[in-house]
């Protein structure tokens, strides 16, 4: 167990280190954890509100009955993450054919330095590595190369597809089990 | 497609492709399992869009399985060339000139892939062991393929399974629901009849 001097010099280093004070470091912050955004519920925009809702109505049918509605919303929000998932799937599979890679390379100083010495002493500019000529040129091994590159982001995107998936049947059985009542 | 199913359609979400998929393929593929499985109403319409574009995953994922064995081939055959080059025998090909890449040779036509297949049979390897290295060498991508697929179809199999339980259970709320009908008409014809001795009496 911690004796008081130790927890008091805790106390003291933990008033030290707080976090930022300035807005644009507590702004800074604010985004540490996040990554993609998929599991945030995007209604914000007007149009697809409007369609999550029109779908929402024709599942409910012509109830009156304000939980059913709500399950539908449910039900019809997570059809739309399902499609958003997909999207940005099929998103970086493209821009992986296109450029072979997602990342834009981080050009290290030591790579700099080289390629300084290389243009003082032949004056030309070396070529930087290009992923996309690393790409097979015919199309269907050049989908597979795509989609092994996009590996790891697909794995991680399957997660929010069974997400959604689950909570669509979730609100598909609280539906029918509203409407049997 | 029936019209009322197409207008149902439209309220759903539409199924992203590939620029090189094609959409009438996909479609047709869609109208497939739309008049096998003969969805009614909007959700067993939203499960059926869901089971195509899961198939049509499935069947992505399948092809790019073969694409990256396929590509992993030309390493393949570099790889044992260099393992074969390590032993005795294998160094006397190289001072015969064969030193420069069997692997893009393979691919090079017809010729060449016999040459280098009799290369190979001096040391009893033949294209079998080729695609073994190819597996092996794309193990770890093959693995994350396989569990992707399966993610795809244990998500399929479930769909299929929520058509069935909410089909059953329309069934059964349209026999419960017609049960309260019959119920309520027989009450309704018993009343005049019960009421009838009270009136008498």
């Amino acid at each position: 167990m911690a004796s008081k001097r130790q927890i008091a010099a805790n106390r003291r280093n933990a008033r030290k280190s707080t976090g930022p004070r300035s807005s644009a470091g507590k702004r800074r912050t604010s985004r540490n954890s996040y990554r993609h955004g998929l599991t945030a519920r995007l209604t914000l925009s007007t149009k697809r509100a409007k369609r999550i809702e029109r779908l929402a109505r024709k599942i409910a049918g012509d109830t009156t009955d304000v939980v059913l509605l709500e399950f539908a919303r449910t039900a019809a929000e997570a059809e739309f993450d399902l499609a958003r998932v997909r999207q940005v799937k099929v998103a970086l599979i493209e821009r992986l054919c296109v450029f072979g890679e997602l990342d834009i390379p981080e050009v290290s100083t030591k790579t700099l330095i080289a390629h300084d010495r290389a243009y003082e002493q032949t004056g030309v500019i070396p070529p930087a590595i290009d992923a996309a000529a690393t790409m097979p040129s015919s199309d269907p091994e050049r989908l597979a190369e795509a989609v092994r590159r996009a590996l790891p982001d697909l794995v991680k995107l399957d997660r929010y597809e069974r997400r959604a998936a689950v909570i669509r049947a979730w609100s598909v059985r609280a539906i029918k089990s509203r409407t049997r009542q | 497609m029936s019209k009322h199913r197409r207008a149902q359609s439209a309220l759903l979400p539409a199924s992203p492709l590939l620029i090189t998929e094609s959409g009438d393929e996909f479609d047709r593929m869609r109208d497939a399992f739309d008049e096998e499985i003969k969805p009614r109403g909007i959700i067993e319409q939203m499960y059926v869009a869901d089971i195509a574009y899961l198939s049509w995953e499935i069947l992505r994922l399948r092809r790019c399985k073969a694409g990256i064995i396929n590509s992993a081939f030309r390493h393949a055959v570099d790889n044992l060339f260099a393992q074969v080059t390590g032993s005795p025998r294998g160094q006397a090909y190289i001072m015969e000139g064969m030193g420069q890449s069997l692997g893009r040779a393979w691919f090079s036509g017809p010729a060449a892939k016999k040459q280098v297949l009799e290369f190979f049979s001096d040391f009893q390897l033949d294209e079998s062991a080729f695609e073994a290295e190819a597996i092996r060498s794309s193990a770890a991508d093959l693995e994350r393929i396989d569990r992707l697929l399966a993610s795809l179809e244990s998500r399929r199999n479930k769909a299929l399974r929520c058509i069935a339980d909410y089909r059953g259970g329309f069934a059964r709320q349209l026999r419960e629901s017609s049960n309260r009908i019959i119920d309520g008409k027989v009450l309704a014809l018993e009343k005049p009849s019960s009421k009838k001795p009270s009136a008498v009496a």
